[in-house]
């Protein structure tokens, strides 16, 4: 993991301090609440609809037991026992006082974390693969470049303004994890011809109003001149991108409007004139690679008696059956751990779960963890011997949920329960679901089903991308919801489709198992729900549906 | 029926206008049945900035003899949300709470609508 140097630390300290300062001049008045929002928000700090949420950085997802600890601390002694981790892998305080949040940004710096652009119109959080440094079909680890991205965005001054927000997912898997394709900039680690390694460049992806699987603009782009080939990128947008209109101005809508051809002839011609001046050292790369070598996972491990507790013990076989993933090497596995209890908040963890998850990953998971734009967490590295003693210790604090990728692992937004500019609720929607589903035997019997639901339009929910997407309107002041079918936020990426009229509220869950309904009617196989859904067509869900409308 | 909203500024607390201050619960905010009252009592919220941010009007219907908003946003800001039942307001419980956890009625929020205009 990288760990912030002296420079590091002085500018955290630095921004904090201001940061106190203003909000000091906020409450005596000498600030307006229009003067200093811009402030709050360049430090994270939302206002929400019962208090201020305060949205913390956690840099590509990436975790150690010390830093979350410090959450753990920070949500005790500031928030109510609890944070919220998002689809932005960051996590979130919702029960905030303004004036505290000065000593909150002081209790993250001490453990090298912050909040800084996690709002406004600048490059934000950095995605990447939360299986990075461990996982099985990786060509190299990501975070290397992520972590290159963090340093050249963080307070960029030509960057900090753009036309709208802007995010960047890396991903080296032939299986995206990231949802790239539905990002400003996805890059996608290849290895070239000539046996280096190198981007294709995805740009224009995203969600919220108007979705957009981005196209491939450069197939293959050599590694050490990627920061040049960023900036020739951001610096097209900045110039182009529509200021006049919040609606239009990701660089989505740009790309749209050129057309992806003509947008990369304007990057390349920028990047011709950038010239190599805008790359990396290859010394400042590797200064940065050194940190993120493959932990010492020691000599070839004796994977115990797994294989006998797997067979002895059928809760402990399912758990492996579903949150246990291929590592790259033999002896460990990739644990994930979700964060979508039956009936629990989606991505919401308590403060005494976080510290087992410290402890956790400190006693047998190499002091690593993260957490997955699907708000869960993952210890990337346990031996296999291990894996029941990590079971066991995340089961006694309610986390031991078998449900990683089934119809239960549901992504939902905080929706009109927190955020203030919500239409509808998605948690309880979410919840709902859950319990509907809650019998481990028929959810595994379903399979891959992924459930994404946002409270509005903004998509923070992910709705689009959901092999069901759910999406709550407003319709005269009441929750209505309407079903999109067939969205993939992976290597198959699409934008799902609209199912029909939209949905009161207490009629979401009857439609969802109707549709599930129609699937297991339907597949044959071991179709996924999404390959019977892309073989039948909507046609067999719309009418289980809405039959009864008829 | 009317109430004036806002939250407060050191914390972001939900609160309600009465008499020129700030409470906390709905049941205990003053009302307007005329608009001239609540024009003046909004005007004279937002000369509060170091107290208060974006105070605005909100339309309340009877319910179960207590005033609840018709908007479902605005009786979520009176209550808490409702993922956390101990969280907020609501934590309190009692006839109150109870009374807006049963409203019906819909319309947009004026909060809501405001800050989609701001935007």
């Amino acid at each position: 993991m990288y760990r912030y140097d002296a420079v590091d630390r002085a500018v955290l300290a630095d921004r904090t301090a201001e940061f106190r300062d203003q909000v000091e001049r906020r409450l005596s008045g000498e600030l307006t609440e229009d003067q200093f929002k811009p402030l709050r928000l360049m430090n994270g700090l939302y206002l929400q609809l019962h208090a201020y949420m305060l949205r913390v950085a956690v840099p590509y997802g990436s975790l150690n037991p010390v830093q979350m600890r410090a959450l753990a601390d920070i949500a005790r002694r500031f928030d109510r026992g609890y944070g919220h981790f998002t689809t932005r892998t960051n996590i979130q305080f919702n029960w905030v006082r303004l004036a505290d949040a000065p000593d909150i940004l002081d209790a993250l710096a001490a453990v090298d974390l912050h909040a800084i652009q996690t709002s406004g119109n600048c490059i934000r959080n950095v995605t990447a693969d939360p299986y990075a440094g461990a996982a099985a079909d990786e060509l190299e680890d990501p975070r290397v470049w992520c972590e290159a991205i963090r340093q050249w965005s963080s307070l960029h001054p030509e960057f900090s303004f753009l036309p709208r927000k802007f995010k960047i997912a890396v991903t080296a898997s032939p299986h995206d994890r990231t949802a790239a394709k539905v990002h400003d900039i996805g890059l996608l680690l290849r290895r070239g011809r000539d046996g280096e390694t190198g981007f294709e460049v995805i740009v224009g992806g995203g969600m919220g109003r108007t979705p957009h699987v981005g196209p491939t603009i450069k197939a293959y782009l050599p590694s050490d001149r990627l920061f040049s080939y960023l900036e020739a990128i951001l610096r097209v947008y900045n110039r182009h991108g529509r200021r006049d209109n919040i609606y239009k101005a990701r660089i989505k809508i740009l790309v749209s409007a050129l057309g992806a051809e003509a947008f990369a002839r304007e990057v390349e011609a920028e990047w011709e004139r950038i010239g190599t001046d805008g790359d990396l050292p290859r010394a400042e790369v590797d200064r940065i690679r050194s940190a993120f070598t493959t932990p010492d996972l020691g000599g070839a491990p004796s994977s115990g008696d797994f294989e006998a507790r797997r067979a002895a013990e059928p809760a402990f076989a399912r758990f492996v059956r579903n949150n246990l993933k291929a590592h790259l090497r033999p002896g460990y596995g990739i644990v994930d751990i979700s964060l979508k209890g039956i009936g629990e908040t989606p991505g919401d963890i308590s403060a005494d779960q976080m510290e087992v998850v410290a402890d956790l990953a400190e006693r047998f998971g190499q002091g690593d963890i993260r957490a997955t734009h699907e708000q869960n967490l993952v210890l990337p590295h346990v031996r296999l011997e291990h894996v029941h003693e990590v079971w066991k210790g995340l089961a006694a604090v309610g986390l031991a949920t078998p449900n990683i990728n089934l119809i239960s692992d549901i992504i939902a937004c905080p929706g009109l329960d927190y955020c203030a500019l919500a239409n509808a609720r998605a948690i309880c929607v979410a919840q709902d679901i859950a319990r509907r589903f809650e019998a481990p035997d028929r959810a595994e019997a379903i399979g891959e089903l992924k459930i994404k639901i946002s409270g509005c339009i903004n998509a923070c929910g992910h709705h689009h991308v959901g092999h069901i997407g759910i999406l709550g309107v407003d319709k005269k002041g009441e929750e209505f919801y309407q079903l999109t079918l067939g969205g993939s936020g992976a290597e198959d990426a699409a934008v799902g489709k609209m199912l029909g009229p939209a949905l009161p509220i207490d009629r979401v869950t009857d439609a969802v198992e109707a549709i599930v309904e129609a699937y297991l009617r339907e597949r044959t196989g071991g179709e996924r729900f999404l390959d019977t859904l892309r073989r039948t067509g909507d046609a067999p869900f719309r009418e289980a549906v809405y039959a009864d409308a008829h | 029926m009317k109430a004036l909203t806002a939250n407060r500024l050191s914390d972001g607390e939900v609160v309600f206008w009465k008499d020129g201050a700030w409470v906390e619960r709905l049941a205990e905010a003053g009302l307007f049945d005329e608009d001239g009252p609540a024009a003046s009592a909004e005007a004279a919220a937002r000369g509060q900035p170091t107290l208060v941010i974006d105070p605005y009007l909100i339309d309340l219907v009877d319910s179960s003899g207590f005033w609840a908003p018709v908007s479902y946003r605005e009786r979520i800001r009176a209550l808490g949300p409702t993922n956390h039942e101990l969280h907020g307001k609501q934590a309190e419980g009692g006839g109150a709470v109870e009374a807006l956890r049963q409203a019906h009625g819909a319309a947009r929020s004026s909060g809501r609508v405001n800050l989609i205009r701001r935007k």
